[in-house]
Parts: structure tokens; sequence; C-alpha cells
């Protein structure tokens, strides 16, 4: 197995311009598909590889259900760093898996909480507007799927401007969005280098949200109008640590980008940007990379199972 | 006859399972809907007279209590005993609860998707200039 086992921890370091590219130059449908794409795979492997370093770490450990021959002086010298990379993976599968756990569970409890919340409320599914005149609306995922909205929002709003949000909220709960959410948030977990996608996809589905919208009610200057408007009325900006001391550098936020590429042409639907652009180039190399993220984890995988399957006498 | 000791037999034994089948939310909306049928304040005995789930005057008094931490109900002292007014209806019951989900969960932006996030602090200029170019060229 050799090095090509340590390959699907380091390949997510492409991450951060795939995201980029992505994310500025594709429809943002594709963008969402192709990034939750790759996080998954690319976590995948490495959580393939962290496992096997897993197994070859705890192979010399004194105790361990593991057969002994596994830490035969051969299959030691068939792992490099056995020693050292496999007590590192030990710590870094067990929390990986806690930060797994955490995110799940957390996204269960937000969930079960706030259909909890709206138990009782009459109506069935569709939209629940609750008297609140703090303004909100969010997409409640489930079967069905329920659109939360407060009459705070509703009242800053042009009856015009209402009908894009709820055409917003029931795309996103239409097309699943926050099964692309808690995707890349795992595999954020998985490798911390992946987080430049979770935000990425976070980013996308807004925006595939906002061009479904657009094309419910068939105006896109009429949908900027509603984002901006609805931001603006969510309150005064909070003071962010993100951008402080460095605002030259701060690019503008999510929902300002939202608005000006509602305000501009909508995005050409053809699947695929053509190669020989930089956006087709970074789609190329995602691809090659995540592929080869997926074929090294599997080499490793294949390699230690033979070796310890030669190493175990049945 | 209608004391919370006189209550606590057989009655109050044979209520809970239906409690806890029937869910907290469920009660609370119920008894937020007495209410709401009630021309003012009312006692808990009238809440539990109308409502015909046979439930226990103690169960009753609990849904209340936990309806007047919501600040749902509202209670006045007459007496030895509370009068209850309802403070919202179930509408506004659930967007308490709301409220509460969305004050406590701060990853719930993570689950939940929002129509927009939070700005950044130089977001709101440059989204007023937007806006207002989106007005203009509707309006042009």
């Amino acid at each position: 197995m050799g090095v090509f086992v340590f390959l699907p921890l380091v390949l997510p370091l492409t991450a951060l311009p795939v995201a980029r590219l992505a994310e500025q130059h594709l429809h943002p449908r594709t963008a969402a598909r192709l990034l939750t794409a790759i996080a998954a795979v690319m976590a995948a492997s490495c959580a393939i590889s962290l496992c096997l370093l897993f197994v070859v770490g705890t192979a010399h450990l004194a105790g361990n259900p593991l057969p002994d021959t596994w830490s035969d002086p051969e299959v030691r010298e068939a792992v490099p760093f056995h020693r050292t990379v496999g007590s590192a993976a030990i710590v870094a599968l067990l929390v990986v898996v806690a930060a797994c756990a955490r995110t799940l569970r957390r996204h269960l409890r937000v969930r079960v909480h706030s259909r909890e919340a709206l138990r009782g409320l009459p109506g069935g599914p569709g939209v629940a507007v609750l008297p609140d005149e703090r303004p909100y609306a969010y997409a409640l995922p489930g079967a069905p799927g329920r659109v939360v909205v407060s009459t705070g929002m509703l009242a800053g709003l042009t009856p015009q401007e209402q009908r894009v949000l709820l055409a917003h909220e029931r795309a996103h709960l239409t097309h699943h969005h926050h099964r692309y959410l808690l995707a890349t948030q795992l595999a954020a977990c998985v490798n911390p280098c992946l987080r430049p996608l979770r935000q990425a996809v976070a980013y996308s589905t807004e925006r595939w949200a906002d061009e479904e919208a657009a094309q419910r009610v068939g105006d896109r200057r009429l949908t900027a109008r509603a984002v901006a408007r609805a931001a603006l009325i969510s309150g005064p900006p909070a003071a962010g640590p993100r951008t402080a001391g460095l605002p030259a550098f701060a690019a503008p936020g999510p929902v300002p980008r939202r608005v000006a590429a509602l305000l501009a042409p909508g995005p050409h639907h053809s699947g695929w940007p053509p190669v020989h652009s930089r956006t087709g180039l970074a789609t190329m190399v995602a691809a090659a990379g995540t592929a080869a993220s997926a074929m090294s984890s599997l080499n490793a995988a294949v390699a230690l199972l033979l070796l310890l399957k030669a190493a175990t006498p049945l | 006859m209608r004391d919370a000791s006189t209550d606590q037999g057989p009655a109050a034994a044979v209520a809970f399972p239906r409690v806890r089948r029937r869910g907290q939310g469920e009660l609370e909306a119920q008894v937020l809907a007495v209410l709401r049928t009630a021309a003012g304040p009312v006692t808990a005995g009238w809440v539990q007279q109308q409502l015909d789930g046979g439930l226990a005057y103690t169960t009753v008094m609990t849904i209340l209590s936990r309806l007047h931490a919501k600040n749902a109900v509202s209670r006045s002292r007459t007496g030895r005993s509370y009068h209850w007014l309802a403070a919202s209806d179930a509408a506004g019951l659930a967007a308490l609860r709301m409220r509460r989900v969305l004050d406590t969960q701060a990853d719930r932006d993570a689950v939940l998707a929002s129509f927009v996030s939070a700005l950044l602090p130089e977001d709101e200029e440059l989204l007023r200039a937007l806006l207002d170019s989106a007005t203009d060229g509707s309006e042009a």
C-alpha cells in the first residue's frame, strides 16, 4: 500500500480552488451536485485510509482484538511508519467519528425540535405562518417538508416578493437541499480541508433556489429585490468576527453576491462547461483529483486486505 | 369536587398514559384552544370541564403552568386560585416554541435553509446600492 494510503488525506487540499471556481462559474445546480459528490467521495476515501491506518496502528498494541499474526514483522515491513502514523490514525479516527456523530445529532435535534414546535398547528403540510415580529423564513425538511415564515418577514415584503420567498423555500424542499448540506458537513468533519466545499455548497443551494424562484415568478429583478429586502429587514448586520480588522480584504457576504447574480443575466443551462474554459479545467482537475483519491484509497485497501489475508492462517 | 386532591386517584393514573401518547404540543394546543373560546379569564376547572379528554385537574394545571412559562397565557389570582386567559392562539404558541428553537440552537442555520443569512458589516451598504439599482431598473 505504501504512500498511496496518504494520498486521500492530502488530496482534499484541492477543495479550496475547486470550490471557488465552481461556485463562480458553474450553474448553481451543477455546482451543488458536483461539489457535493466530490466532497462525499473524498471524505469516503479519507475515511477508508484512516481505517486502514487504524488497523495498522492498533496491530502493535498489546491486547488488541485483532489476530496476532497481523502484527508480524512481515506485515509491519510492508506498511510504512506503522507505529507513529498508526497511533496518530487511531486518534484521528476517533475524532472524526465523534465529530460526525455530533453533526448528525445536531441535525436531527434541530429538525425534531422545530417539527415539535409546529405540532398542533392547523394547516398540515405547506406554509406555516407564525405570528412573530422577528423576521425569519426557513425551509423545514421532512416528509412532508414545511416552509416556516414569520409575519414579521411577510410584513416587510410586497405580495410579489412574498411569492419569491415562498418559491425559494419550496425549491429548497423539492430538491432536498438539506441532504447536500448534511453530506458536505459530514465530509468537512472527516477532513477539515473539505470545509470550503461545505461553504460553496451552502452558497450554491441558495443560488439554485434563487434561480428556481426567479423562473417561477418570471422576474429576476423582483427576485433580487426580495432577497435584498428580506436581508435588510432581517436586522442590522451582526458584528462578525470574520471580517474584523481587515475590511479591505473582505469579500462581500453571500447575500450581496446572490443579489448581484440575480441582477446579472441568468446562468446558461448547459450541463457541463467546455473543457478549454477555466471552469472546464477546474471541473476536470476536481474530477481527476477525486478519482485519484478514490483510486488510491481503494488501492491501499486492497493491498492491505491481501496482506492481512496472507498473514491470517485460515 | 374539582380539588386537586380528589382527582389524584385512579383518574390521574388513567389520564397520564394518554398524556404521553398525545404528546405535549397537542395538549398545549388543545388547552389553548379551549381558553380561546372563553369569554374572559376562567379557572383551570372550567378548562378541564371543556376538554372532553378526561384529563386530570393536575394535568391541566401542569399544562397551564407550562403555557404560562411560555407567555402563551396570562393568569390573575382570584381568591385562592388562578384565573387563566389565553395570550395567543395555536399559531402564537408555535411561534413561541419556534423562537425557542431558533434562539437556543446556534447551529440551526446549518440545518434549516434560511431565506437570507446574516449580513457582514459592510454588506448593508452594498445591498442598499444593489436594491436601489434593482428598484430603479424596474420603474424605468
